[in-house]
């Protein structure tokens, strides 16, 4: 160990002369693939075939009831209008991942930054559909807080390694307070699915870069409490949350639900076979897991919970063995965000959870929320890439401080 | 790890900076392994409430392209697949008065209007009554089974709180034939005949698409029902019973009960036995009297009586006479001939006019254990067997028979059962001597249980002619359809009442078998107080009444069972003819 001494910043000495970064396209494309994480690669483009699959199984019902007496969407509108999303998306998606690190961090701060100012131009400019202000028409319909999730992260982790430099930093107060103006203006719109997500995010990233404990608990009585607030004072919280408990009425959006999750039994009824889904509202985009279900089986919906969970424990895991501090904050959130917003949308449709307008990332059908998705699986891609034939320090599970400690003691007593 | 350990003297500001970045990063680390956790807790949940909704609530809601293919509940048909019961996708026509959801009033019409539309469409709907519903704007059911035409013509009123939900309703093709075997379905559940047994098997899945097949022939019931009501109104009976039964496998070709009730619109006076049927002892239409009426059945039991006896060896000489011109006494009870035959009878000659007296001592020679021995094995001693959920037990069977119960039994009073064990153990004594259980569903040739051997064959064979010369010679002879070689006995029991033996009150059955001389069906018509009319030449036994229904049934069903007139042949009764003479009077 005293070998291999960390570095120290000392005015006057310059640190030792960084690796010229290879400047023709291929070199740099073959540095890519051998510095990228490509199992999660791979993972994502399975998560992202089977999506295509379940829009295909979504789509005619969501046609179905989109089509008016003048314009008849095709049976497969949504799929090859999902086709071409995701064919941009993976486009996005490579584009972000070939972008180096540095660059990758510093672009997505100031795409955060033009987010934020975005999201307060929403409620001023914003168009409004189902009763809720979220969009935005720049030329390009977009939801702003879409982009402003994976940039949020991204600022999170950089607002958090501050303290590496100066521990004095208020850094927990300041990312809070950028957290309390967002949750504040995405109520406004209202978004109460997006907010919690974000609460959550923070919360996250905030424990990890080193939130006592005592805090923590804390933290998690503010949230019931703010819960609780949500449902005495905030109509859409409340309307959601009495839906949930109450059970609802027979052949509402939930029971629809249920009755498509369960239609096919453990098998399914096979691909284009379910009749329950056609009834269903939002089938292609918050509904899509229970119409995996009916057509696919509950064996398909059980794959799919395994699948996302083996993309969070890739992603956490390889976090484990990290030494950037910024890396393993910016990538927990980002994928924090990612894993919330799957299994709050995978328990809203096993009735675990209330409804929320909350999409399964990467299945549903999506237009600048499939982009939006992709771009921060491709931040998330350049954030953690690593040279292979760097070794790092092993994590020690038992706590390296207290083993020395202990050495240290038994060394005393002997002397 | 000795940088943590590291001396104190050399513990810089930056020294102490490198550590808090080590100790963040280590904690960080750490804490990314508790995210992992909480993401693994999520995921088990997740799967778990996977596996409880698949096992806990299963295939419930389970629909496949294929179960919609498939009829809501699956068809009964005939044993040649005639359709008997069908699933009939209807409408329900149901008021509902928050349709409109304006907050204004339910109807765009007044509701006397609407009604009289509606009158329109529904020429038997009551219009003051729909008027009444309309007006107190609770959401109500005004018509179900609608057909689909009228669910249009309905539509085109274009009032919104009439609502048109689909029903999967059932729909009897054949009106009230064969409604006791049938029963009905409300709510989607079956109700007293094979609906009722057949619930499960007609609502799974894997079977519903296949029809049930039953044992019945309708056209054998269609003739069945034809002629006993024509009998039953003829003679201004209360209530009739038939049944057709298949004396090699027991299958039931045809069941019929009067009144009956139609299926395809079942009423409460259909079902439920009012205070005043119960004071005149009668039962609603729903009651299936063949296998849930017991009666006390009389002479018809005489022709068992005497099976028994040959069969257990205390007959043995059929010219044997006995007294016949004096009552029998047994301590205070007298048992009597309605009219005096002749000085002495011998067993052939008892049947042929139906005596009394000489059955009850041949039943009294027989011994009282013996006939009850007999009685039990052909299925007397308990409920008939049959799938129907509507069986009546036998009454006063039980116990130790004395020797004036063995005598009366002996000639069919004393013990009360339903028709239904009678065509079973009549089956039984034309057949060869094998008791089977009487079964309504269809059963393929070859498969028919073994049954259980309760005479000789050679008791079978003297048995059918000695029922073969009632119907040529004695109180049959009105049964006696030409070249069918019919057989068979009267009944004409005095049915109890406040104790004693009504003279005008009557049973009358006749039960008979075809062909004699290679018995195939049995067949039962049973009339419940018949009067004496015109029709029966003003008598009320069964030789006016129920041997005719039968006479005429017999050649409607013959051919359709394959049992085709020929007046060439014929049971051998050359051996026994001598015993009756040509004429005993």
């Amino acid at each position: 160990m005293s070998a291999a001494r960390p570095y120290i910043p000392q005015p006057g000495r310059r640190s030792a002369p960084t690796a010229a970064f290879p400047q023709d396209r291929r070199r740099q494309l073959l540095v890519w693939w051998r510095e990228i994480d490509r199992v999660l690669l791979g993972l994502i483009l399975l998560l992202m075939s089977l999506g295509t699959i379940a829009v295909m199984a979504a789509s005619p019902a969501s046609a179905n009831r989109l089509s008016t007496s003048d314009v008849t969407l095709s049976d497969l509108h949504f799929f090859w209008l999902h086709i071409r999303w995701q064919f941009l998306g993976l486009c996005v998606l490579i584009a972000t991942s070939l972008v180096p690190h540095e660059l990758a961090r510093r672009g997505a701060i100031l795409l955060g930054a033009a987010m934020l100012v975005a999201l307060v131009l929403v409620p001023l400019i914003g168009v409004e559909r189902n009763g809720a202000t979220r969009w935005l028409n720049l030329g390009l319909q977009f939801q702003p807080s879409e982009f402003l999730k994976p940039a949020f992260a991204v600022i999170l982790a950089w607002i958090l390694s501050w303290k590496v430099r100066d521990p004095g930093l208020p850094v927990i107060g300041v990312s809070g307070g950028l957290l309390g103006f967002i949750v504040i203006m995405l109520m406004a719109q209202p978004n109460f699915g997006e907010a919690i997500l974000f609460v959550g995010c923070w919360f996250v990233v905030v424990m990890l870069a080193g939130l006592p404990i005592k805090r923590i608990l804390t933290l998690c009585g503010v949230g019931l409490g703010g819960l609780v607030l949500a449902y005495v004072f905030y109509d859409n919280a409340r309307n959601r949350i009495d839906a949930f408990l109450g059970g609802g009425t027979a052949y509402d959006q939930v029971d629809l639900a249920s009755r498509t999750l369960l239609g096919g039994g453990w098998t399914g009824t096979g691909l284009n076979l379910g009749n329950n889904k056609m009834r269903l509202p939002e089938a292609h985009t918050d509904y899509i897991f229970s119409v995996i279900g009916e057509e696919f089986g509950l064996l398909a919906c059980g794959v799919i919970v395994v699948l996302y969970l083996a993309i969070i424990l890739r992603v956490l895991v390889r976090l484990v063995d990290e030494d950037r501090l910024f890396i393993i904050l910016a990538a927990s959130g980002l994928i924090a965000l990612f894993g919330g917003q799957a299994f709050i949308n995978i328990l809203m449709n096993l009735q675990l959870f209330p409804s929320k307008g909350m999409t399964l990332p990467l299945v549903s059908y999506g237009g600048s929320s499939t982009i939006a998705q992709c771009f921060s699986i491709g931040l998330l891609l350049a954030i953690t890439r690593r040279n292979p034939f760097l070794s790092r320090e092993a994590f020690d599970f038992g706590g390296g401080a207290a083993k020395a400690r202990k050495a240290g003691a038994q060394k005393g007593k002997r002397r | 790890m000795n940088s943590l350990v590291a001396p104190r003297p050399l513990a810089t500001g930056r020294i102490r900076l490198v550590d808090y970045r080590r100790r963040s990063l280590l904690m960080a680390r750490f804490r990314v392994l508790i995210i992992a956790l909480a993401f693994l807790f999520l995921a088990l949940t997740a799967v778990s409430r996977i596996a409880w909704l698949g096992v806990i609530q299963p295939a419930a809601a389970q629909t496949t392209m294929a179960d919609a293919l498939l009829p809501p509940r699956g068809e009964i048909t005939d044993r040649n697949g005639v359709p008997l019961a069908r699933a009939f996708p209807a409408y329900a026509l149901w008021f509902n008065p928050h349709a409109m959801d304006d907050g204004g009033p339910p109807l765009v019409s007044s509701p006397e209007e609407v009604a009289r539309e509606l009158h329109a469409i529904f020429p038997d709907l009551d219009v003051v009554d729909t008027a009444e519903k309309l007006r107190a704007g609770r959401g109500a059911y005004l018509r179900r089974r609608v057909l689909p035409e009228d669910a249009n013509r309905v539509m085109e009123i274009g009032e919104l709180a009439l609502e048109m939900p689909r029903e999967a309703d059932r729909h009897y093709p054949q009106g009230s034939l064969a409604a006791h075997v049938l029963g009905y379905v409300q709510d989607g559940q079956g109700h007293i005949g094979m609906e009722q047994v057949l619930q499960d098997r007609l609502v799974d899945p894997a079977f519903r698409g296949e029809p049930a097949a039953l044992s019945i022939d309708i056209r054998v019931q269609g003739a069945l029902e034809d002629e006993l009501k024509r009998g039953m109104l003829s003679v201004n009976a209360i209530g009739a019973a038939g049944i057709v039964l298949d004396v090699d496998t027991g299958e039931v070709l045809a069941m019929a009960s009067f009144p009956e009730f139609d299926p395809n619109n079942v009423t409460t006076e259909d079902l439920i036995r009012t205070q005043e049927m119960v004071d005149r002892g009668i039962m609603p239409p729903a009651f299936n009297r063949v296998t849930n009426q017991v009666y006390e059945l009389g002479s018809i039991f005489k022709p068992l009586t005497v099976a028994a006896a040959i069969d257990a060896g205390s007959i043995t000489n059929l010219a044997r006479r006995y007294q016949a011109n004096r009552p029998l006494r047994i301590g205070k009870q007298t048992i009597n001939d309605s009219h005096v035959i002749g000085d002495t009878l011998n067993a052939p000659q008892s049947l042929i006019h139906s005596s009394n007296i000489v059955t009850g001592q041949i039943a009294d020679e027989l011994g009282s254990d013996v006939l009850k021995k007999y009685m039990t094995d052909l299925g007397m001693g308990e409920a008939p067997y049959i799938e129907l959920p509507g069986r009546g037990a036998p009454l006063s069977f039980g116990g130790e028979w004395s020797r004036l119960k063995g005598m009366t039994v002996g000639f069919g009073h004393g013990i009360s059962v339903t028709p239904l064990h009678l065509a079973s153990a009549y089956a039984a004594m034309v057949n060869g001597g094998m008791w089977r259980p009487a079964t309504m569903r269809r059963i393929e040739p070859g498969n028919a249980p073994r049954g259980r051997r309760v005479f000789k064959a050679s008791t079978s064979a003297r048995m059918n002619q000695l029922l073969r010369m009632i119907a040529v010679y004695g109180t049959g002879r009105n049964a006696n359809a030409p070249g069918f070689r019919v057989g068979g006995k009267t009944g004409s029991a005095e049915k109890p009442k406040n104790g004693s033996y009504s003279r005008t009150t009557l049973v009358s059955t006749f039960a008979a078998a075809f062909p004699m001389d290679r018995p195939r069906y049995v067949v039962i018509a049973m009339l419940d107080e018949p009067q004496g009319t015109v029709a029966s030449s003003y008598q009320r036994t069964a030789a006016w009444n129920a041997a005719p229904v039968v006479g005429r049934l017999i050649p409607r069903i013959g051919p359709q069972l394959g049992v085709l007139p020929d007046e060439g042949r014929d049971i051998d009764l050359t051996e026994l003819q001598y015993l009756v003479g040509s004429g005993v009077h």
